[in-house]
C-alpha cells in the first residue's frame, strides 16, 4: 500500500521530497520533506481552507492541484482517496517576477 | 414611769418579732388555701410552656433530621424515574449529534490520478506574473479604502 503510494512520487520529474498526508497524520516521507510534520502541518490548513473556496453553482472544490511558488521551488499539493499529497519540485523557472 | 417606758420599748421589740413570722405565716397560709387555684393557673401555664417547647423541639428535629426513608419515599415513583431516564438520553443523543456536526468535514478528492496530476508541468511564468499583478492590484484597492464620515449614525427622533 505504502509502496504503490511512493512509487509514482518517487518518479515525478525534479522532485526533492514527498509527503502523504491522512486526518491522522503523516503516512510517508522521503527526500527533503522526510520527518518534516511541520510542513505536513501547515499544508494541512492550506488545503483545507483551499478547499472551502466555491465557484457560483458548482459543489466541488474548483482546483486539482494547488501550487505554493518560491522562488527556487514548489510545494504541488493534491488530495485523492482521503489523503493529500504533497511533492516538493525544483523551479526551474528562474525569471524574477516583476510586480 | 422610767420602768413603763423601757417596758413599752421591749414590747416594740418583741412586737416586731412576733409581726414577722406573721407575714410569712399567711403567705404560707394563703398558698395553701390558694393552692389549688394556683396549681391550676401552674398547670395551664406549664402545660402551655411544655407544649410550646414540645413543638420547638419537634420544629428543630424536622429541620435537622434528615430522613433517608422519607426521602426515598418522597423522591420519585419508578414511572417518573424511566421518564426522566429517557429525557436525559434523548437530551445526550441531541448533544451527541451536534458534536459529531463539530467534526471537520473530509477532505474531497480532487483527482483519482495523483501522480499524473502532481507530476504535471509546474505554473507557468507568465501565469504567476498575472497573478502576482492581480494581487498587487487588490492590495492597493483595499488599502486606498477609507471611511467617509457624513451622518451621524445615532440621531435623537420625536425631538420635544
Amino acid at each position: 500500500m505504502t509502496t504503490a503510494l511512493t512509487q509514482g512520487l518517487e518518479r515525478i520529474p525534479d522532485q526533492l521530497g514527498y509527503l502523504v498526508i491522512s486526518e491522522d497524520g503523516v503516512l510517508a516521507s522521503a527526500g527533503e520533506l522526510e520527518n518534516d510534520e511541520h510542513t505536513a502541518g501547515v499544508i494541512m490548513q492550506m488545503v483545507r481552507t483551499a478547499c472551502r473556496f466555491r465557484l457560483h453553482g458548482t459543489a466541488e472544490p474548483p482546483f486539482k492541484r494547488m501550487s505554493v511558488m518560491f522562488e527556487d521551488y514548489v510545494y504541488a499539493v493534491t488530495i485523492s482517496g482521503q489523503k493529500v499529497f504533497v511533492v516538493k519540485r525544483q523551479n526551474n523557472q528562474r525569471e524574477p517576477v516583476i510586480v | 414611769m422610767g420602768c413603763c417606758f423601757s417596758s413599752d420599748s421591749e414590747t416594740t421589740d418583741p412586737d416586731g418579732d412576733e409581726v414577722k413570722p406573721l407575714i410569712p405565716d399567711p403567705n404560707q397560709e394563703r398558698k395553701p388555701t390558694n393552692g389549688s387555684e394556683r396549681n391550676a393557673d401552674n398547670l395551664p401555664s406549664n402545660r402551655t410552656d411544655e407544649q410550646a417547647l414540645l413543638t420547638v423541639i419537634l420544629q428543630r428535629t424536622a429541620l435537622n433530621i434528615i430522613d433517608v426513608s422519607a426521602v426515598d419515599s418522597q423522591g420519585m415513583e419508578q414511572h417518573e424515574y424511566m421518564d426522566r431516564a429517557r429525557q436525559y438520553s434523548t437530551k445526550l443523543e441531541v448533544l451527541s449529534r451536534t458534536l459529531s456536526q463539530k467534526k471537520p468535514v473530509p477532505l474531497p478528492s480532487l483527482t483519482s490520478q495523483p501522480h499524473q496530476v502532481l507530476a504535471a508541468d509546474l505554473v507557468p511564468h507568465a501565469d504567476v506574473q498575472q497573478v502576482s499583478k492581480i494581487a498587487a492590484y487588490a492590495y492597493s484597492a483595499i488599502s486606498q479604502i477609507k471611511v467617509d464620515a457624513k451622518e451621524e449614525l445615532v440621531v435623537q427622533f420625536a425631538i420635544p
